[in-house]
């Protein structure tokens, strides 16, 4: 305890940085909200491709498919998303791409 | 007994009335089929995500039929159709029941964990999720 406060005010005008240099010193840490699937936790079984709103949460700007490890969809409803937003895309509710 | 989904794109230069006469010949075809209409609806004008022969927008037109076999004459039908910009015939039931499957599932899963935490909290975040579309 003591040593650190004698040492901080040695390093001069630093002393403000100090937590900051602290931080940055340990591993970088990146605060991340656990993602969760959301029709798990809405319990929607069967994605409709008809559902044009909740399949235009999983479009970026893009028009691409938004990918599991960015939206926290879990592997099965993935892949029952990615079917329905392809239909959808047949039926031009969605665009193949957008620029 | 297979459920199909027929959703078809009508164009939009088509009068109202030829649009209705050829809904209606086209559900009489696939009833000739052996088919049997459940449920239709009609979406009206709708804007098309891109562009099809040139038209912006289309009417939409859905029809959800049970039958035994395929809807081979109906499809061919409107692949012949110029009225028609975009047709989809898409089996749906297998899907439906595996989503019942795991809908009794999970239940039990789900009340074991988070109905102490939060029962009232879980209903006000369902609609909200519309914001990250804008993202």
């Amino acid at each position: 305890m003591a040593t650190t406060h004698q040492r901080r005010p040695s390093s001069g005008g630093q002393g403000d940085r100090g937590p900051a240099g602290a931080q940055a010193g340990k591993k970088k840490f990146f605060y991340r909200r656990k993602r969760v699937c959301k029709f798990c936790v809405e319990k929607i079984e069967y994605i409709d491709f008809k559902d044009v709103k909740t399949l235009q949460q999983f479009i970026p700007e893009r028009g691409k498919i938004l990918p599991r490890r960015i939206s926290g969809t879990c592997a099965l409803h993935q892949r029952k998303l990615q079917n329905a937003i392809k239909r959808a895309r047949i039926a031009a509710m969605l665009p193949f791409a957008t620029d | 007994m297979r459920t199909y989904e027929v959703l078809f794109i009508l164009s939009p230069q088509v009068p109202e009335e030829e649009s209705a006469a050829l809904i209606t010949d086209f559900k009489r075809v696939a009833e000739g089929t052996g088919a049997k209409l459940t449920n239709e609806e009609s979406w009206g004008r709708r804007r098309l995500a891109y562009t099809i022969q040139k038209f912006t927008e289309g009417n939409y037109h859905l029809f959800v039929f049970d039958s035994d076999s395929s809807l081979s004459e109906l499809d061919r039908r409107m692949r012949n159709s110029d009225r028609i910009l975009r047709h989809m015939i898409v089996r749906t039931d297998p899907d439906h029941k595996r989503a019942e499957k795991l809908a009794k599932r999970n239940p039990k899963k789900e009340r074991v964990r988070p109905s102490p935490a939060f029962p009232a909290a879980a209903e006000p975040a369902a609609p909200e999720p519309e914001t990250p579309a804008g993202e």
